[in-house]
């Protein structure tokens, strides 16, 4: 065996209390609010604010002193703890997707964050905050090599796949349902105002704060949106988005369980689709979710196919095939008692290395997943569908996602599942095959060479 | 046996697939778990009756005829269930009213779980659960005899470990 390739043990950035108490302190001013401020007035409110900020960095220098990290052999071990200790151990072979994040309170300091997207967490495991971006770029680029077996990848030798369209992406996301909130909200702040001369700034501040939470989705999606690349070299997607809080991603397309391609209702006179991708690490809960697997956030609807077939055949080593072209055999027309309005749209296409359902009758979606990556299959048939001689099959990844065919001939349903076991169970033989004859010179365990020299961050 | 026309949903693939049913004790089980908790709600309605308002005989009659009607049905849900080890995957079929197939292959194992509760232990059962990464997979299979299960567990174990893929 080769001898085990180390980092020694070492401490995040110095300056990692600080930003943390600061966001403490952003996170307290929330929890005030407005109403607190007018309560306390500003000189209070101050020094509230100042007693909260020093004792928060007095805790998180603590923190910051007991926790460490340390790369041994293909593990990442991360020490946390004062009184409990607590050393969490990452195989790297597990990693599924490897984020640099930068907080817009953590770029005043020119500091990162580094995020490995592990299965079964319920939310990104040891975040390594923070670290310098220019330290957490390569430790990352270090972390991919060995998670992937591929050697890192020069920045230089990226093929862009996308970049959205700032402007679009703006109108785009006004045209979403909220907007029709818009007139309410305006007629909730200035009527007051009209009808009470006495109606203070704060209450108005306070409403349009209210109101701020019903924009929350759409204003979000463009601050995260903002700036998206998407890019790919020998070892990974790379995904670049934001406005203050800048990530970037790295998701190796093996890792990719799966694409789904969404037509909203007020997106259609313009023609445009937004395209996601499933990795199994981006599990946690729906904030998360919305911003990380983002493959397309806005664009004309055969853009954003082609993307999405260029990451799906990534994904299973094969050519481009548009999943939204693919004929898609329908429900048998008795499916309209239970779907009078879906049964014509949706469908269910089964290649020999994807199965694509499409769904929707106001939201249309299309969701692709690699048969190679399917992780069971299941028929469902409730007592209506019963009486109907209908039933539901459903394809099941690792990620959120699954591919749903709604609707199907009882007797068709049974055969497509037993079809989908069997052409998955093909497709993970192919998979297998195509993978080996990929890596012509295969490097199973990456020798310690000058190749994956780690840098020290923290300077 | 109908025409190949028209699959039994409950027995899907009846001539390729060897399906195993449950074991036949499984049904006193479940029969002794709904009886416990018919008796829990019923005496809590009583006590109820007595002390707050006489509609509650009513609740208490309700409790009695739903866990009877449930007892009925109970025989022929337990027959229902169903499991088969195919070369490649595992098949496990349940439910009466809402039927559902699962096909899991054991390339996409996690991890086996057996559990017995205490009433099944008293039996001399357990229930064999095949967990994978994704979390709606639906293969469980309860009712199994300790060494069937055991069997089950152990097959599972063996193939999972051949044919792992990880991800």
């Amino acid at each position: 065996m080769t001898e085990p390739l180390t980092l020694p043990r070492q401490r995040l950035h110095p300056l990692t209390p600080l930003v943390r108490g600061a966001k403490l302190v952003a996170l307290a001013a929330v929890a005030v609010s407005w109403r607190g401020l007018s309560d306390l007035g500003l000189l209070h409110w101050l020094i509230a604010m100042v007693v909260v900020l020093v004792g928060a960095v007095l805790v998180s220098a603590v923190v910051w002193a007991v926790t460490g990290y340390e790369v041994v052999g293909r593990e990442l071990r991360v020490h946390e703890g004062l009184l409990s200790r607590r050393v969490r151990t990452i195989p790297l072979e597990r990693v599924q997707a490897i984020d640099v994040v930068r907080p817009a309170l953590a770029r005043v300091f020119g500091l990162a964050e580094l995020r490995l997207e592990v299965i079964g967490g319920s939310k990104a495991e040891a975040p390594l905050a923070y670290l310098t971006v220019a330290g957490a770029t390569e430790l990352r680029a270090s972390l991919l090599g060995l998670a992937t077996g591929a050697a890192p990848a020069a920045p230089d030798d990226e093929r862009p796949l996308f970049t959205v369209d700032n402007r679009r992406l703006l109108l785009a996301q006004v045209l979403t349902p909220q907007l029709l909130a818009v007139p309410v909200g305006a007629a909730f702040v200035i009527w007051p105002a009209l009808a009470h001369p006495d109606w203070t700034l704060i209450g108005a501040a306070s409403t349009i704060t209210a109101f701020l939470g019903v924009f929350q989705v759409p204003v979000r999606r463009v601050l995260d949106e903002w700036d998206f690349h998407i890019a790919d070299d020998t070892a990974a997607l790379r995904v670049r988005q934001g406005l203050l809080n800048k990530r970037s991603q790295s998701v190796p397309p093996r890792r990719v369980q799966g694409v789904k391609l969404t037509w909203p209702l007020l997106w259609r006179p313009a023609g445009w689709a937004r395209a996601r991708m499933d990795v199994a690490g981006y599990g946690g809960d729906g904030d998360e979710q919305l911003r990380a697997g983002t493959l397309v956030p806005v664009a004309a609807a055969s853009d954003a196919a082609s993307v999405a077939a260029s990451v799906l055949a990534e994904a299973v080593i094969a050519a481009p095939v548009d999943v939204t072209a693919l004929p898609v055999s329908r429900p048998p027309s008795r499916a309209r008692w239970l779907g009078p309005w879906s049964w014509s749209r949706i469908g269910v296409a089964v290649t020999d290395d994807v199965v694509v359902v499409r769904e929707g009758v106001l939201t249309r979606e299309v969701v692709a997943v690699p048969l190679a990556r399917v992780q069971s299959v299941r028929v469902v048939q409730g007592p209506l569908q019963r009486a109907l001689s209908l039933a539901t099959v459903t394809v099941d990844t690792a990620g959120g996602l699954t591919a749903t065919a709604r609707l199907r001939d009882a007797q068709d349903a049974y055969h497509l599942a037993g079809d989908l076991a069997a052409r998955s169970r093909a497709a993970r033989h192919t998979f297998a095959a195509r993978l080996a004859a990929a890596a012509p010179a295969p490097a199973p365990s990456p020798s310690p060479t000058a190749a994956f020299e780690f840098p020290a961050p923290g300077q | 046996m109908n025409a190949p026309v028209a699959p039994d949903p409950l027995r899907p693939w009846p001539d390729t697939v060897a399906w195993r049913p449950i074991s036949a004790r499984y049904f006193l089980v479940r029969l002794a778990v709904l009886g416990v908790w018919v008796l829990i709600l019923t005496l809590a309605a009583l006590a109820a009756a007595v002390l707050w308002s006489a509609w509650c005989y009513a609740a208490a009659v309700a409790i009695v005829t739903g866990g009877a009607l449930r007892a009925v049905f109970l025989r022929r849900s337990i027959r229902a269930w169903g499991y088969a080890e195919r070369a490649e995957d595992l098949l496990v079929r349940h439910g009466l009213l809402v039927r559902r197939l699962s096909i899991v292959p054991y390339a996409r194992m996690q991890f086996v779980d057996v559990t017995a509760g205490p009433i099944e232990r008293a039996a001399g059962l357990a229930t064999v659960t095949l967990h994978t990464a994704a979390a709606a997979s639906d293969a469980t299979v309860p009712g199994l005899e300790a060494a069937e299960a055991t069997r089950l567990r152990d097959r599972l174990a063996a193939l999972g470990e051949i044919r792992e893929e990880g991800l």
